[in-house]
């Protein structure tokens, strides 16, 4: 095989397949790790079953010299454990690609192998069980001969891999060195005159991080201020409950397992009226039990952070899959009417930096504020440059801890911005009820409909008066394109890409990714669609929710275009390319 | 504080929903007077509501009172002493709040032991909807909702706390105050999570249980003067008797509040400093290098 004209190199997609719980999921974590070290750029993307041993399972690692915030068009290296890993993903792989195949105990079919991919059928199982004694040690293995083929640094990983392992004891680490020197020299004695086209070049690794989604979203709570959480474990936002049990001790912060949603919420809110920056994180069917409170919340001007990270819907779903179908869930959700502010980060970087932004939202304004992110961002990892806390500024609003004068302090006083001076139990002439019932300035029970009408004025008012502080949306491409695309969350990676490509084939584009969601940003929106021929809104539903809201503001029209995919996964760049492109073609668009 | 307090520190101007006669009064009376006794502070006292005739109390006590959604006063409520644990926490609601809708966090709650104390006004009745039965209703109870008598079995819910670990377990009657006010009393200062249920007779929709027939069928367990509340075995049997409802404190005992088993430290979480810049934060960031 002649590989030398096509050597792709510093571009690559590897997905490690086989079942859930045989360790694949230690070993995705490791090539990440090796590929950042590297001085790559790297994604992750988990599509795991929604059980705990056995089912299908995979882990996908992009590692390029450019970000990615998202999975390629196809797979270039699959490692698979099994047929069924082949069997379920054959048909994603490039033309060009190779298969890693662990073949003790089964064949890949004739009409399985296709013939434009290079086939490394190695007994990976045997060699672990008969060679080293531990069949265990086959995920090391595949390491070793994935190193070998495409070129990652052995120094690194071997480092790694002993940093995984050592305190499971030296035998363990000793056990696994010797599987990737096993996987490195079966490479060299089998293959040696057979490359898989794929190449590596380290570089400095430089001031980065290689952080999950949902550990930014820990992260930057704790460093944000945020004491207490509670939650109830549900995938995929358990890891956030985690993160804070972890590392929030030491620092004064409370965790509790509360028994079910509705516990989590109101406890926040409890934890929040006592004066502690407080949070939840949930998915789509918690969110669903907590709306009640949230209204509460609303009405009783209580700061709260609810972290929503959507899951497939609805009811259970599949719960480790990805969708972006809680939008109006969000926005619409709830009997009665409350201001509430959703923003959603399209990076792990954005995630840390807008969780840290929304609770300063929600005490400088006294609301709920959601930060609504994604399986497919949430749970995956990317490379991103190291924090800077010192963005990270603490504004508690109208906090108020000294004593104010019993009688002459009002708790729901008008203002005009509509947030009133807020104090908490244990600051001196403040007592004062606060109920979820309409009351008036003093927190006294009225139905008075003069005092109704104004009090929804002052709390709706809030909306507009927060709107300076909210996440401008981002423009992506060429500002002057009179094609456009509208979308927020994970989507900005599969998009940007888009772009990119779309661009060097002639076509340009703006990409206009929202950050704040609600209130909704109707100027800047309506600004952009304004200066387009054709506006293309990408979104994870059915429904177009957000194409839906869009239309909500700037009326119906003829160029705006849904690009859907509700299957659980989430855009590749190539799906969102064509569409643009066969739109394109059609109406003979300039530049196509 | 060294000033001598009085039930009337605890008063707020607002009127009373409640109807005349209503046993919520006498609750509200006690709570009141409890409060003076130990010589409280309405800035330190953090009052959470449920919703119904009785979650109406928390607009009645001068304190940093919070009137919620129905059936959420307990989670609420422990997570403001795990954000303050110098504030004198207090729950109340009827026994529709506690037993029906919040029933999932009253066990939670009971078996966390939270050093707050939770008063529950049973009426055996729902008021604010206009009589419908209650979870503690006595079966055969008619009513709107259950024309031909109530089927369900009443919850009794000091049994099913000591089954779920409950630390302290009293029932009091409203038309007794004097004893009322102990019992709250004894049930503040409590450490852990305490129970007091309160007989508070609804005078308009439940014609059954009145002041009348509660006099006739309730009996303190200290009329037995053998009678132990550290001894659980005999907290069941007096808490299992058909013929008398029992009252008094019917079951004590210390054990580890949830705020020493979650190491929580002395000073109140509300007090923590917040600095996002503190080294020790920003090195958090090295073990994803």
């Amino acid at each position: 095989m002649d590989s030398g004209s096509h050597l792709i190199v510093n571009d690559i997609e590897i997905m490690f397949g086989g079942q859930a719980g045989d360790g694949s999921l230690t070993t995705g974590d490791l090539i990440a790790g090796v590929f950042k070290r590297m001085g790559l750029e790297v994604y992750t993307y988990k599509d795991f079953p929604s059980r705990i041993r056995g089912g299908h399972t995979n882990y996908v690692i992009r590692a390029g010299r450019h970000p990615n915030y998202g999975m390629a068009d196809f797979v270039d290296g699959l490692v698979a454990f099994d047929l069924e890993a082949v069997e379920a993903h054959i048909e994603e792989m490039r033309p060009g690609g190779f298969v890693i195949f662990d073949n003790t105990s089964e064949t890949v079919p004739d009409h399985v192998k296709r013939p434009d991919v290079t086939w490394y059928e190695i007994p990976l199982a045997k060699i672990a069980k008969e060679d080293l004694g531990l069949e265990l040690v086959r995920n090391t293995i595949s390491l070793g001969v994935l190193g070998a083929l495409i070129g990652m640094d052995p120094q690194i990983m071997r480092t790694d891999v002993t940093g995984v392992y050592k305190r499971k004891g030296d035998k363990v680490v000793d056990i696994n060195m010797r599987a990737i020197q096993a996987g490195e020299d079966y490479v060299k004695a089998h293959f040696a005159e057979w490359p898989s086209g794929y190449a590596l070049e380290a570089a400095r690794d430089g001031e980065r991080l290689l952080m999950m989604g949902n550990d930014a979203i820990g992260y930057a709570s704790l460093v944000a201020g945020c004491r207490f959480i509670a939650g109830y474990p549900i995938t995929p936002a358990t890891d956030i409950l985690e993160w804070m049990a972890k590392y929030g001790p030491k620092y004064g912060a409370v965790t509790i397992q509360a028994e079910d949603e509705l516990a989590a919420i109101t406890m926040t809110l409890g934890a929040s009226f006592t004066g502690v920056r407080a949070m939840t994180a949930t998915s789509g069917p918690g969110q669903a039990l907590m709306t009640e409170a949230i209204g509460l919340a609303g009405v009783l001007e209580i700061p709260v952070v609810v972290v929503e990270c959507a899951r497939t819907g609805p009811s259970t779903g599949m719960p480790t899959k990805t969708e972006q179908s809680n939008l109006n869930h969000l926005v619409f959700s709830g009997h009665g009417e409350i201001p509430k502010i959703v923003i959603s980060p399209g990076t792990v970087e954005d995630s840390f930096y807008l969780t840290a932004l929304a609770f300063n939202l929600a005490e400088k304004y006294q609301m709920p504020v959601f930060v609504l992110t994604e399986q497919a961002l949430c749970q995956s990892k990317a490379t991103l440059p190291v924090l800077d806390l010192s963005r990270v500024k603490i504004d508690r609003g109208k906090l108020q801890t000294d004593p104010v004068v019993f009688g002459e302090y009002k708790r729901f006083a008008f203002t005009e911005d509509g947030v009133s001076p807020r104090v908490i139990p244990g600051v001196e002439g403040g007592m004062h009820l606060a109920p979820g019932s309409e009351h008036n300035e003093l927190g006294v029970i009225t139905e008075n409909p003069k005092n109704r009408a104004r009090m929804m004025e002052k709390r709706m008012g809030k909306m507009v008066s927060a709107k300076p502080d909210l996440p401008a949306p981002l423009v992506h491409g060429d500002k002057n394109a009179r094609i456009a695309v509208i979308g927020y969350g994970a989507n900005r990676g599969p998009i940007v890409e888009a772009q990119t490509r779309l661009a060097a084939a002639g076509t340009a584009t703006k990409f206009l990714e929202m950050r704040t969601l609600w209130p909704f940003p109707e100027e800047e929106v309506r600004a952009f669609i304004e200066e387009t021929d054709h506006v293309f809104v990408v979104e994870n539903n059915f429904t177009g929710q957000l194409e839906r809201l869009v239309r909500y503001v700037v009326g119906p029209l003829e160029r705006m275009h849904s690009v859907l995919k509700y299957n659980g996964r989430p855009f590749r760049p190539i799906e969102v390319i064509e569409p643009i492109e066969r739109f394109a073609a059609v109406r003979g668009l300039a530049g196509v | 504080m060294s000033t001598v307090m009085s039930p009337k520190d605890f008063a707020t101007a607002t009127p009373s929903w409640w109807c005349p006669g209503c046993g919520d009064f006498g609750v509200l009376s006690a709570l009141k007077q409890a409060m003076a006794e130990l010589g409280k502070t309405p800035k330190n006292v953090a009052f959470i509501s449920g919703i119904g005739c009785s979650g109406k109390i928390s607009g009645y006590l001068h304190s940093y009172a919070f009137h919620g959604v129905h059936g959420r006063a307990l989670p609420v409520a422990q997570a403001v002493k795990l954000a303050n644990r110098n504030l004198t926490v207090i729950a109340a609601g009827g026994d529709g709040d506690g037993y029906a809708i919040g029933a999932g966090h009253f066990l939670h709650a009971v078996r966390r032991n939270a050093d707050i104390t939770y008063i529950v006004m049973d009426n055996q009745t729902y008021g604010l909807t206009k009589g419908q039965s209650s979870p503690t209703s006595m079966t055969g109870y008619i009513t709107g909702t259950s024309p031909q008598g109530n089927p369900d079995a009443p919850i009794n819910g000091l049994a099913v706390a000591l089954a779920a670990g409950g630390s302290f377990l009293a029932r009091g009657f409203s038309a007794h105050p004097k004893l009322l006010v102990d019992l709250i009393k004894q049930a503040v200062e409590h450490k852990g999570f305490s129970l007091v249920e309160v007989m508070s007779p609804c005078v308009t929709y439940n014609k059954i249980n009145t002041y009348a027939w509660f006099k006739e069928n309730v009996a303190y367990v200290t009329e037995n003067e053998h009678y132990d509340p550290t001894d659980k075995q005999q907290a069941f049997e007096a808490l299992s008797r058909e013929d008398k409802i029992p009252l008094g404190i019917i079951y004590r005992e210390q054990r580890p509040t949830l705020e020493t088993l979650m190491h929580l430290a002395e000073m109140p979480t509300v007090n923590a400093v917040l600095d996002p810049q503190a080294p020790e934060l920003v090195a958090l960031q090295e073990a994803y290098r």
